[in-house]
């Protein structure tokens, strides 16, 4: 299998890039002062602490989506192959997304999907 | 639209000028407002948005009310002395280049409101390049004020270069 | 509408009723201030007079008046709300020493009320939680509408107010209330909570509210609103010029609906000159209220709905909004902020086609309409956005001094068009929607019925429309004809004395109230006999509104604070005057 395609797709994803945060360089303004470069809160001068701690709640919504989004990144390629791999792709495919399925259905039982 | 019919000021580069112009014309056809919309005039700017008038015309459809995002501050409203220390830090965290357009008489003057809490125009505290009187100004009048705004961008220089 | 039992008020009041003014049908005590707490107290929870409701309360000056009892005044205005009785009480106070007690925990509506008259005049009320500034910004020095402070003194503000201070107070009535209950103050875990500042900058703020709120994830656990970010002096500047010069001042408070507003205060105005407008203008008023509430209500839901993030309905509605800008605009000369209305009749009588035109609008605005609902009515996104989203019982509404849609919206079927009658409303037949649940689904939906109900008004309005004079007969309140004012000698005085000394309204005060599409929008007005007002003080309806945010997004998520603050209808021009 050849991989010399690869090169010039790794080239553009560098030059592209380097070109535009390049004619930025030369073309932009800089005028950073200490009002700019504060937080922005609707013009305010924001009180209390920039790190508070977050309750778990973020966290298990995150991860669950995820592990989701994840999964459903794997459907791409078997799309791609979806007639080479005929049967066996079914199959494989089949029982991953069970597997994945248990999984929400569980999640769903527990009561995490739900905010409070 | 006249690309390359202007004439070069004394010391600026000759071969720059196409670079300039291309950038001028990116920037005024691209306008991405703020709305500092307080009072009535507030109410005409979405008039301005809405599909009569539309301000999408003249590439000014985005409105984003963060000023990271917006490089056209639209002061539709009046502004109080309140209102000035918010408008000001909204104003300074704008990124460079930005304009300023004070939309109605109370933003550029006070309007008829000359008592103890109005400020007298919000020149006292924001550089502002485009004045659209009215009160409110109908939409039409702040597409005018618009179009002057453009006008006023091919005249101004960006390029900091050397 | 029977008037209630003088006697028994009276005996309620008992010996500190100084005197009694009743004036233009207006009952008016005039009582003392050490007794004024008991005496409201008294009113409001007797079982037969039940004057439930806190219309307003505000401050008087009367420095340069020849009839008063002290400097200062505070003026109370009472509502029956079951039975439609309205009582003033006016409580004079010293210039040296202007406190009063505080009626907060009679009626929540007093809270912000009382701040308002502090700021504006020094009164100070005791046993206030939180009497700072309301309108004023933190660093003002002085009372503006003292009838001693320079209108035109500005004074600069360097820096946005923190709110520290009533957060610090938030958080100490929260842990009251949990060593109350028996838990451990230090378990809620104050510090780790995350403060926002959603301040007058911001798309879902509609203009120039600020509320900063404290989260724990994503729920609100305080909010504390502040306002008078755009307080622009309606009421001291409304004494600088003459009764008619205020009209435009007016009409830029609740800009969305600016029509009713001049109706509002031009209404007050004659009642306090006794002087009565042809039917033809009154009926005009009519059409022009509505239409006003027309669009008031599709700008509110459009607002609303696109917080939601529901953009096509905000560019449906304002479309519909858009037919009617044509029609007000060849009315009145401009699209938004008319002043269309004078003191005694109307600045020019309609224009011809004027009901061909709107009812060709009407018909064309009602399909606007019907799509929007469409869209939302069964919508399962917006029903999981609104439905129980913000709820506020009929109890604390009468409360809080609601009026209007949110208040109907609580189930309390309160329409001062139905209820006084005035300007021919008891001769048209229409529906007053009203809600169940008091949440934001029912403010939006009592808005849409709304507009259904009103072009039902404006049809037969029209239908019954007469001809005649739009202005009243009396020629000293009204400017002549042009042409008359060559020929006789009469009306050039008659212009004269009305263009240089202003409306001869004589000296007394009156409230009246009128039905604007946010709720009551009372004016209370105090003449000094000249042709400026003395005092010209507004009752906004959505000052009582907004003052319950707080409770209604307290314990919810931030992505309710949309949907409760849009069903509102908070504009800053008329909350902050």
């Amino acid at each position: 299998m050849s991989y010399w395609p690869l090169v010039p797709v790794l080239g553009l994803a560098v030059l592209v890039p380097v070109l535009l945060m390049g004619i930025q360089r030369l073309l932009s303004h800089r005028n950073p002062s200490i009002e700019k470069l504060a937080p922005y809160e609707c013009g305010v001068t924001g009180i209390g602490r920039a790190r508070p701690r977050l309750p778990v709640k973020f966290y298990v919504t995150a991860v669950l989506f995820l592990l989701f989004d994840i999964e459903t990144v794997f459907l791409f390629p078997w799309a791609v192959l979806f007639r080479k791999l005929g049967l066996f792709g079914l199959l494989e495919m089949g029982f991953f997304l069970g597997v994945l399925f248990l999984g929400l259905a569980y999640v769903w039982r527990k009561g995490a999907l739900e905010w409070q | 639209m006249a690309m390359n019919s202007r004439p070069l000021d004394a010391g600026e580069p000759f071969m720059l000028t196409s670079v300039e112009t291309a950038l001028d014309w990116a920037r005024k056809n691209s306008m991405w407002p703020l709305p500092f919309g307080t009072a009535c005039c507030a109410i005409e700017f979405m008039g301005a948005v809405g599909s009569r008038f539309d301000i999408s015309r003249f590439g000014a459809e985005l409105v984003r009310f963060s000023p990271r995002q917006a490089d056209l501050l639209i002061v539709a409203g009046t502004v109080v002395y309140k209102m000035a220390p918010i408008l000001r830090q909204i104003y300074a965290q704008m990124a460079d280049p930005k304009w300023v357009i004070s939309m109605g008489v109370c933003a550029s003057s006070g309007g008829f409101y000359d008592d103890y809490c109005t400020l007298q125009g919000i020149d006292q505290i924001i550089p502002v390049d485009v004045y659209v009187p009215g009160c409110p100004p109908t939409p039409d009048l702040l597409l005018d004020g618009l179009l002057k705004l453009q006008q006023k961008i091919d005249t101004e220089r960006h390029l900091e270069l050397a | 509408m029977t008037s209630f039992d003088l006697e028994r008020a009276r005996r309620l009041v008992g010996a500190d009723l100084v005197a009694e003014t009743p004036s233009l049908g207006d009952v008016v005590f005039v009582v003392g201030r050490s007794g004024v707490r008991r005496a409201l107290r008294a009113l409001r929870d007797d079982p037969e007079l039940r004057f439930d409701m806190l219309m307003d309360l505000t401050g008087v000056d009367r420095l340069t008046l020849r009839d008063r009892f002290e400097r200062f005044e505070v003026v109370y205005q009472l509502y029956s709300l079951w039975n439609g009785w309205r009582l003033r009480l006016r409580v004079p106070v010293p210039e040296s020493d202007p406190r009063l007690d505080s009626v907060h925990d009679l009626w929540k509506a007093a809270n912000w009320a009382e701040r308002e008259c502090w700021d504006m005049f020094g009164i100070r009320f005791d046993g206030h939680p939180n009497l700072k500034r309301i309108l004023c910004h933190h660093e003002f020095v002085g009372h503006p509408l003292r009838k001693d402070y320079d209108r035109t003194r500005g004074q600069w503000c360097s820096r946005a107010e923190t709110l520290e201070d009533e957060l610090a107070l938030a958080h100490e009535r929260e842990q009251a209330r949990a060593r109350a209950a028996g838990l451990d103050p230090a378990d809620a875990e104050i510090g780790e909570r995350l403060l926002v500042n959603i301040g007058p900058s911001h798309p879902v703020a509609h203009g120039t509210l600020r509320v900063l709120v404290e989260l724990e994830g994503e729920t609100i656990k305080h909010a504390i609103p502040e306002i008078g970010y755009l307080h622009r002096g309606f009421e001291k500047c409304a004494e600088k010029g003459t009764w008619n010069n205020v009209v435009p001042y007016a009409s830029r408070m609740n800009y969305v609906s600016a029509l009713s507003n001049d109706v509002a205060y031009v209404k007050a105005v004659e009642k306090l000159c006794g002087i009565e407008v042809p039917d033809r203008c009154k009926f005009i008023r009519v059409i022009v209220n509505e239409l006003a509430r027309i669009m008031d209500h599709c700008v509110c839901n459009g607002a609303n709905i696109v917080d939601l993030g529901a953009l096509t309905n905000f560019w449906y509605l304002f479309t519909a909004r858009e037919k009617l800008y044509t029609i007000v605009e060849k009315l009145t000369g401009i699209r938004l902020t008319t002043a269309y209305t004078r003191v005694g009749g109307l600045a020019h009588d309609l224009y011809d086609g004027f009901e061909d035109e709107v009812r060709a609008a009407l018909r064309e605005i009602v399909p606007y309409v019907q799509d929007v609902l469409k869209l939302i009515k069964r919508n399962r996104i917006f029903l999981e956005r609104t439905v129980g989203v913000a709820p506020l019982s009929a109890a604390d509404a009468i409360d809080y001094g609601w009026t209007g849609p949110v208040l109907r919206a609580s189930g309390v079927p309160l329409d001062a068009r139905k209820r006084d009658g005035y300007y021919f409303y008891d001769q048209f037949d229409f529906d007053v929607p009203v809600g169940e649940n008091g949440d934001a689904h029912d403010r939006i939906m009592v808005r849409f019925e709304e507009i259904f109900e009103s072009i039902r008004i404006i049809e037969q309005a029209l239908d019954k429309l007469p001809g005649g004079p739009v202005n009243t007969s009396n020629n000293k309140f009204v400017l002549p004809p042009k042409r008359e004012l060559h020929r006789d000698i009469e009306p050039l005085m008659n212009h004269f004395m009305l263009v240089m000394f202003g409306t001869p309204v004589p000296a007394g005060e009156t409230y009246d109230s009128f039905e604007v599409p946010n709720g009551e929008l009372g004016f209370y007005l105090v003449s000094d006999g000249g042709g400026r007002p003395y005092r010209v003080r507004v009752r906004p309806p959505c000052f009582y509104a907004y003052q319950a945010y707080p409770q209604l997004i307290e314990g919810s998520m931030v992505a309710d604070m949309a949907a409760a603050l849009g069903g509102l209808n908070v504009v800053a021009g008329e909350l902050d005057r």
